[in-house]
């Protein structure tokens, strides 16, 4: 069975009275492991795309199925525990929230889900070591860089080990030694614990890394499922 | 919890200037609040002591069923006899709330020093009964002269402004005159023992004391109009108004009973404007707290629509966004009421430093400006005033709830 199965994913939306139709007809299947890139032109529905495998969207028609469940049929409570428990997001601008410190925003997916506080404090000082920021657990966002936050970004999505992780141009705000350093701290962590992890990028470096390449236009996929 | 609580601490604390001047308007609305509260407590206080003990109207009033409305008209039918006086007071101070049950007869007429005359209005009392009903009041309205006395059963008490007014002082000698209760003109020569101030404008040229007896011959009777109950504490009042109508009743006594606040049209009329104006201070109070409280959370939830989408996306469920408001809502009431309640404490300590005194409208002295702490009201209005907190951020927390994520995430 896929991690990800998606059959004829159709996604409107309404700006003002025009529809615009931001997924043609996705058909697309991940398994387990992979380390997937999806890129194409501005507006061509990436970002749209890992919405929807991320449950944070809904499709307008077609099937999408995340670990043998049908998306559209869960509850939202129902899938806000799936994304707790299975999906961890990276942003382009980090989303880290600017009152917490870093351990406090690794820890917050873990205390969503209710563990205790010592046992999130564990595992996010862990997960913080194994980005490198072990030095920088007390700091707040607006006291690290773009690349400390965006690994403490990293740290915060891996630390309930979820199954799949979705980056949405995950090096687009950073320099190039910078996002030469996250990717390789992806790539690792897929080796490592056989993380999924499915990025949109325009990064070159990144796409180069990758073993699987998906290419969106209009809202398609053109070049989607062979393997590079 | 305690996470929720920190971030919505550090969400308040981030925003200082705008969450001060949240907390200042919550603080200023729960000290002018309280601070009113506590002044209307302590004047409430007074003029229950004064209805109660300066206006010797103890806690409960007796009368025969039908004196209220048709006592004037034919007095002598709807007065207790000599008889029924003694049986009542039997009755009534068997009751272990009762301290003493006393007749009274409230009479009116002339009053001559032999030159001019006024009218007069005056309660015959019992001496005793009276001090006793006085209490430690008396001390705060002193009789200048003798108060009334056994031993001089013709010596009354005049209020300062009628003795002013026919010109007697205490040991001078007067003369009442009114009509019996047979219609009959009658006449009694009488001697200021003492004068005092009733307090009040309207009545300082007015009223006079007799005693109990000597009332009784103005009126060539033996009965009473009323029988004046005093109880150990005023909060026992409605209680044992309802036990003692009963037990009268099951006696063969057809009463009514007036309780002092009834009886004390003044202290009606005040705590009715009181508590008016009190209404008034709490509604603007309300409207300003509410209105802050929302604005502030309004703003939150504006500027931390990314953070909810987030939120949203590693799992929060809907009711733990509105959690997370409703408890920076909540706080910021608590922390508000703190600073109000320090605010009170100040302002009441001023106020009792400087101890300024204001001569109401009505009244014939200065009395001083006291404020009251009142630890249960402060208490029951700062959790109304958390709870307005909360209901005030419940609006602004479920449009947070109900955002879309992925609008969230992408709100600049």
């Amino acid at each position: 069975m896929s991690l990800i199965e998606m059959r004829d994913i159709k996604k409107d939306y309404l700006m003002g009275e025009t529809s615009v139709h931001a997924l043609r007809g996705v058909d697309l299947s991940i398994d387990k492991g992979e380390f997937i890139a999806i890129w194409g032109p501005s507006g061509s529905g990436k970002t749209t795309l890992l919405n929807l495998i991320g449950a944070i969207d809904e499709p307008s028609s077609g099937q999408l199925f995340v670990e043998g469940q049908e998306v559209v049929q869960l509850s939202d409570n129902m899938r806000a525990e799936l994304r707790n428990r299975a999906i961890g997001f990276i942003f382009q601008g980090f989303n880290l929230i600017p009152v917490l410190s870093a351990l406090e925003n690794v820890m917050l997916p873990l205390q969503i889900k209710g563990t205790s506080s010592s046992e999130a404090r564990d595992n996010a000082l862990s997960r913080l070591d194994e980005v490198g920021l072990s030095a920088f657990v007390h700091h707040r966002p607006d006291k690290l860089s773009g690349g400390q936050q965006q690994r403490v970004a990293i740290a915060r999505a891996l630390v309930t080990e979820p199954f799949l992780v979705i980056a949405d141009e995950p090096t687009a705000n950073l320099d190039s030694d910078t996002s030469r350093k996250i990717i390789g701290i992806m790539r690792d962590l897929n080796e490592r614990k056989k993380t999924t992890f499915i990025f949109s990028t325009h990064d070159q470096r990144l796409l180069d890394k990758v073993e699987r390449l998906i290419r969106l236009e209009d809202g398609k996929i053109v070049d989607g499922g062979g393997k590079k | 919890m305690n996470k929720w609580i920190k971030i919505a601490l550090r969400n308040i604390l981030k925003n200082r200037r705008r969450s001060f001047v949240t907390l200042l308007a919550i603080a200023m609305g729960f000290a002018a609040v309280s601070l009113f509260q506590g002044y209307i407590h302590n004047t409430y206080q007074g003029l229950r002591q004064s209805a109660i003990r300066g206006e010797a109207l103890g806690h409960l009033t007796i009368y025969k069923k039908g004196w209220i409305e048709k006592g004037k008209i034919d007095p002598d039918r709807y007065m207790f006899s000599q008889k029924e006086i003694q049986q009542i007071i039997d009755i009534v101070e068997g009751d272990d709330d009762v301290i003493l049950a006393t007749p009274q007869i409230h009479i009116s007429g002339l009053v001559s020093n032999g030159h001019i005359s006024t009218i007069f209005l005056a309660k015959g009392v019992k001496p005793n009964d009276d001090k006793t009903i006085k209490g430690a009041w008396a001390a705060f309205r002193p009789v200048k002269g003798d108060a009334l006395s056994k031993k001089k059963p013709y010596g009354v008490e005049m209020a300062e402004d009628l003795a002013q007014h026919l010109n007697l002082k205490p040991g001078t000698d007067g003369v009442v005159m009114s009509t019996t209760l047979d219609g009959q003109m009658n006449a009694l020569d009488i001697e200021v023992a003492g004068t005092y101030n009733t307090g009040s404008d309207a009545t300082n040229d007015k009223y006079m004391r007799f005693p109990f007896a000597y009332a009784q011959s103005l009126y060539d009777t033996k009965k009473a109009d009323r029988l004046v109950v005093l109880l150990d504490s005023w909060e026992k009042t409605e209680r044992t108004y309802n036990r003692l109508l009963s037990t009268l009743s099951k006696a063969g006594f057809q009463c009514e009973i007036k309780t002092w606040n009834e009886l004390s049209l003044f202290y009606s009329k005040v705590k009715g404007m009181f508590d008016m104006i009190f209404m008034f201070i709490f509604s603007i109070v309300f409207i300003i707290v509410v209105m802050s409280v929302v604005n502030t959370m309004g703003m939150a939830v504006l500027e931390r629509t990314r953070e909810i989408g987030t939120l949203r996306a590693f799992g929060l469920k809907r009711r733990g966004v509105s959690l997370l408001f409703a408890i920076e809502g909540t706080l910021l009431g608590f922390l508000g009421s703190i600073l109000g309640l320090v605010l009170n404490i100040a302002v009441w300590a001023v106020i009792r430093a400087l101890e300024p005194s204001y001569i109401p409208p009505g009244v014939s002295t200065p009395v001083p400006l006291i404020v009251n702490l009142v630890p249960q009201a402060m208490l029951t209005l700062m959790v109304f005033l958390i709870l307005l907190s909360l209901v005030a951020a419940i609006l602004p927390a479920r449009r947070a709830a109900r955002l879309n994520v992925v609008d969230a995430l992408g709100h600049v």
